[in-house]
């Protein structure tokens, strides 16, 4: 090995990659943007969870004394930054609130509630324990926990406060996701996303490499027009991208054991309707691209806003409010919303639609952008 | 004038502008049907500009040109024509045959016309035994060949050949010309770019491009009669000179 031609190979790189300027922009900007978009969205802890109180509390009057109710001490006491509270009347109303999505939980305080927390203290080895009911989804594991914490947190605020200390339980009844871990939550979420990026990016490299080598222009001077060149290369990539989800599938299945309720038809479709909004994003960025080399550039800023705010990893309640909205923005966010919502909630195609429309309006959004970006082309 | 009269190509002030770059100023030129029409010039001096507005992959800026008789860009002519572009233009991912059969369908070929033709057009580029091998394992040389075989697969009336002979050895290159006036004979029409003197003068014209301007265009020998020199590079300079003295004067 000699030194000298070390140096030659390395100065002739240095100055390949300094000649690009957008090959040098990228390599200190994609760095910079993913820090702050990981350190803002891993920043947030669960808030704004939608969850329902029904007190049914009839409280305790002692002898000759006002009637206390120490249900609305601890609902006082609840952190409204972690939970959005509303208060029904009627628990079956409530729950059909979480059965169609509105709320996480109805948060229930049985009509002795008091009463019995009043008998544990002045009557310890009775062995009465005054109970709070939470109904919730637990298909989210993390937005679970959080409502978990705020209760346990609000009572022990309460008794401290009270200077009492009654045996309280939490009962959890889950609506949905009975005996739910994490992995039931992820898998839906990774589903989407992998489709996402390896039919974004493939999708892009394949299409750079078509205006390189040519084959784009001689199709474009045969009767091929551009539309049927961006569904011929949708019908592909969503057929491609319900076979890998069907792949997926069977070995989150049996290999990890993963919950599925639901039609998992609806999964495919749409999935199969992000592929085709990927597919169409991915040609519409290749018209950015000389080469493959500069269509990688691409990956930090087509990679990250997905693994990030789509809710993959974590729910949307997790996320910054302020960034929140830009999660709207990001196509994979309504493919995990469906995937997770047929697989582990059981939910058919009457209360999956919107984001399948929403899905369909991306698709027809970038499926036109990649239209034009072709005809664009021969301006 | 009857449409067989008409000219296979025709340019009116043909300009192509990519923001203040000039490609093709302001181009008239004719092509007569059944003719054999060679573009020459140095790279960047806007031949394969040229005849991407001829093909309806690029739009010209200013001017209007006619191909087959109809005002470009128009769909409906591109069926009838053939394009071979300079970078090859098949795909590395598939097999010859692949390739073939791809541009055989897009032209509406169906399957057993698709299979007589791939036959005869491997047959005439010299590779049958190739046939189901990968496209990039080829050399440079085949993969012209390849694009050549699937710019003939449609039978077209007119083909822009952009430097259809490039890594060709000069055995084979004899025999695509043989071909070429074989399709001359049935009427085809040809506008063909090269960088081989010698080969430009198997065309019934050439035109001198230079700075996206046609600088001279006539017969072969005709060009070499008016230059006063024996090689078409070096009339190719006389001519360049002349237009440069134009411009200054």
């Amino acid at each position: 090995m000699k030194f000298y031609r070390v140096m030659a190979v390395s100065r002739r790189v240095f100055r390949d990659v300094a000649n690009d300027k957008r090959s040098l922009a990228m390599l200190f900007l994609a760095p910079i943007f993913a820090m702050c978009v990981f350190g803002i969205a891993f920043s947030g802890d669960v808030e704004d969870v939608n969850v329902i109180i029904v007190n049914q509390d009839q409280g305790y009057t002692p002898p000759m004394g006002n009637t206390t109710y120490l249900s609305q001490t601890i609902i006082s006491n609840l952190d409204t930054g972690v939970l959005n509270i509303q208060n029904m009347n009627n628990v079956d109303e409530a729950r059909q609130k979480v059965t169609d999505g509105s709320a996480s939980a109805v948060i229930i305080f049985p009509e002795n509630f008091t009463q019995d927390a009043m008998m544990a203290t002045k009557n310890p080895s009775s062995g009465t324990t005054a109970e709070i009911i939470i109904q919730g989804d637990d298909t989210i594991t993390n937005i679970k926990n959080a409502i978990l914490k705020t209760v346990s947190d609000a009572i022990t605020d309460t008794m401290s406060e009270e200077g009492v200390n009654p045996a309280l339980k939490i009962t959890s009844e889950p609506i949905y996701g009975q005996d739910a871990e994490f992995i039931d939550f992820f898998v839906p979420g990774i589903l989407a996303f992998v489709v996402y990026l390896l039919t974004t990016i493939l999708t892009l490299i394949t299409f750079v490499g078509e205006r390189a080598n040519g084959t784009l222009e001689r199709v474009l001077a045969s009767p091929v027009t551009e539309g049927e060149v961006v569904t011929g290369y949708a019908i592909t990539f969503g057929t491609l991208g319900i076979l890998q989800v069907a792949l997926l599938l069977v070995i989150a299945i049996a290999v990890f054991n993963i919950i599925v309720v639901g039609n998992v038809l609806l999964a495919f479709l749409a999935v199969a309707i992000l592929a085709v909004t990927c597919q169409a994003l991915g040609i519409l960025l290749s018209s950015l691209a000389k080469r493959p080399e500069q269509a990688i550039q691409f990956f930090p800023f087509v990679v990250l806003p997905a693994f990030l705010l789509s809710g993959v990893f974590w729910p949307l309640q997790a996320i910054p409010e302020w960034l929140r909205p830009f999660s709207y923005l990001v196509p994979p966010t309504y493919a995990v919303e469906a995937c997770r919502a047929v697989m582990l909630k059981g939910w058919g195609l009457e209360k999956i639609w919107p984001d399948l429309a929403a899905l369909v309006l991306f698709a027809l959004l970038f499926l036109g952008l990649a239209v034009w970006s072709l005809k664009r082309g021969k301006k | 004038m009857t449409k067989e009269d008409k000219p296979a190509i025709e340019t009116m002030g043909l300009t192509k502008r990519f923001g203040n770059f000039i490609a093709v100023n302001n181009l008239d030129l004719k092509v007569k049907k059944g003719e054999i029409y060679g573009l020459l010039g140095p790279n960047g001096a806007g031949k394969t500009t040229l005849i991407k507005m001829l093909c309806s992959i690029l739009n010209p800026s200013d001017g209007s040109a006619r191909v087959l008789g109809e005002q470009i860009p128009d769909g409906n002519i591109v069926s009838h024509i053939g394009y071979m572009p300079q970078e090859t233009g098949v795909y590395m991912g598939l097999t010859v045959d692949q390739n073939l059969k791809f541009y055989g369908r897009v032209f509406n070929l169906d399957k057993n016309e698709i299979e007589k033709r791939k036959d005869e057009l491997l047959k005439f580029v010299a590779l049958e035994d190739w046939k189901h091998e990968m496209v990039e394992n080829l050399s440079g040389g085949m993969k012209h060949r390849v694009s050549l075989a699937c710019t003939l697969i449609h039978q077209p009336e007119l083909l822009f050949l952009d430097e259809p002979t490039v890594g060709v050895d000069p055995e084979l290159r004899v025999s695509f010309w043989d071909y070429f006036y074989q399709l001359r004979q049935k009427g085809v029409t040809i506008l063909i770019t090269t960088h081989y003197m010698d080969e430009a003068r198997n065309c019934d014209r050439i035109g001198f491009m230079q700075h996206g301007n046609l600088i001279a265009e006539d017969a072969p020998l005709k060009l070499l009669e008016e230059s006063g020199k024996d090689s078409l590079e070096d009339a190719f300079l006389v001519f360049s000179r002349r237009d440069e003295n134009m411009v200054r004067g």
